[in-house]
């Protein structure tokens, strides 16, 4: 089996940091170049995470715009919320992905906020929960 | 590239301090944020030998301060007689090293914590601790016309610090983000419906008062509170609230800035600010401390994205501490 891309990363990244970075002249090029490598061992969890991710938190959002639209008196909005929970991820390119996620989190904002001005708690409760999960998931290891 | 510097430098400092056989050598470029390039350099004249430090902007800056801001508070702190280096010279054009810049003392022997490191402060995390949230205290209880910022930047109405900051963080966020931020914004929402009470007094607000910001040596004392670039006139609790902000928590916010537990650091604090720190006014800034590490790692993530500033802590920044401070406002605001 080839090595895949995270452990190339991964290890580049321990090499970097333990082996070469040790041997530069000065604090800042040492500094520069640790950090460099911490950045590898963050693209090498997001190499094999990412696109999983944003599928999830993408269909999240759809599955929760579907179930809200009825609840939303704002006309112009539920077009919106309707709509937005109709679309799909046409690509696992993540820059696909990404343009995706951008459009449903204009969305959930608008949403959100419509939620906390009509005291639609049960949405807003929904929401948060969703929130958390996207916030764990995109939290990032040191070690 | 540092020869050209070291040559400027010289040419400027001997006219400057008046001593027209100063030599300036041992320029090195140091780790010193994004924000200002930092070099440490020795100037010698006489019989004088001066560690110095040269801190100059870069072509694009993290956020954009005023280093005008910073030396005169390392000025008026330094006066005070608080762990601070002696600012030598300031200059604002770029005539001299192509970018404003200014002189201080190094302060030489001593550590800088990484808020990578589990366990920094290590034996002397008590000792630390102490100085760290006294200092604190003394800077909150400092009279601002007394030690001449009353022009400085921020709020005058103590009932309007936080209205001005959550402006300014706001702005930054409308100005810098490149994908859409609910928690962000939902934070936002949250800051204007809940207000503090008015401020206890208007103060001086270090602005990133935290672990990673002083110097400490090998003895347990703090020598040097570093990085002034957003120092600003505000309500004290501000800067309690980003000091015990998790992330500068080195893994255990019981025990915020990686030092001692937080009830004693709040203790410390209000005996020597003199002032109080009402639990609902400081869950309101603690609250706000994340929304602002949100707006400044937005920022740091767009400077990177777009080219202007492509140091790797801005793309720590703005992956590794956003998604931190995503998750610490989802948990708080959820709750």
């Amino acid at each position: 089996m080839k090595p895949e891309v995270d452990q190339i990363l991964g290890l580049s990244a321990g090499q970097l940091m333990g082996q070469l970075a040790p041997l530069l002249p000065n604090s800042f090029a040492i500094g520069g170049a640790s950090l460099l490598g911490v950045m590898m061992t963050f693209a090498a969890q997001e190499y094999e995470r990412g696109a999983d991710i944003r599928v999830a938190e993408n269909g999240d959002m759809r599955a929760l715009f579907r179930d809200a639209a009825p609840q939303i008196g704002d006309a112009e909005l539920k077009v919106m919320v309707a709509k937005a929970a109709a679309t799909e991820d046409r690509s696992l390119k993540i820059s696909m992905l990404n343009a995706e996620n951008t459009e449903l989190r204009r969305v959930l904002i608008r949403l959100q906020a419509h939620a906390e001005e009509k005291g639609l708690t049960a949405l807003e409760r929904r929401i948060w929960d969703l929130l958390k999960e996207s916030a764990d998931r995109r939290l990032l290891r040191l070690g | 590239m540092s020869d050209d510097i070291t040559a400027r430098l010289q040419t400027y400092l001997a006219k400057k301090l008046e001593q027209p056989a100063l030599h300036v050598s041992d320029l090195a470029r140091i780790p010193g944020g994004a924000s200002r390039e930092t070099y440490r350099f020795r100037a010698r004249y006489g019989d004088v030998e001066r560690a110095l430090i040269l801190r100059r902007d870069p072509p694009a800056s993290l956020i954009e301060t005023d280093r005008t801001t910073e030396f005169r508070a390392y000025q008026a702190f330094h006066k005070l007689g608080l762990p601070v280096p002696e600012p030598v010279a300031l200059e604002l054009e770029g005539a001299v090293l192509d970018r404003p810049f200014f002189v201080m003392e190094e302060i030489t022997g001593c550590e800088v914590a990484s808020i990578l490191s589990p366990d920094p402060y290590a034996s002397h995390r008590e000792k630390i601790g102490k100085q760290f949230w006294s200092v604190l205290g003394q800077i909150a209880k400092a009279d601002v016309a007394a030690i001449g910022l009353s022009d400085f930047e921020g709020a005058r109405d103590p009932k309007e610090a936080w209205r001005h900051e959550v402006a300014r963080w706001e702005k930054v966020i409308d100005e810098d983000e490149r994908e859409p931020q609910p928690i962000a914004r939902a934070a936002i929402r949250w800051l204007k419906r809940n207000p503090p009470p008015p401020a206890q007094k208007i103060g001086v607000v270090h602005g990133d008062y935290r672990t990673g910001n002083f110097l400490f040596n090998a003895s347990g004392d703090i020598r040097a509170i570093l990085d002034w670039e957003m120092a600003h006139l505000g309500d004290p609790l501000e800067d309690l609230g980003w000091a015990l902000d998790p992330l500068w928590a080195h893994g255990d916010p019981s025990h915020p800035a990686g030092l001692i537990a937080r009830a004693d650091a709040i203790g410390i604090w209000e005996a020597e600010s003199g002032l109080k720190a009402d639990p609902t006014a400081l869950a309101w800034w603690e609250t706000f401390a994340s929304l602002k590490g949100l707006a400044i790692w937005i920022s740091a993530a767009c400077e990177y994205a777009e080219g202007r500033n492509t140091d790797a802590v801005n793309a720590f920044s703005g992956w590794f501490c956003l998604a931190f401070h995503n998750k610490v406002l989802a948990e708080r605001l959820s709750a």
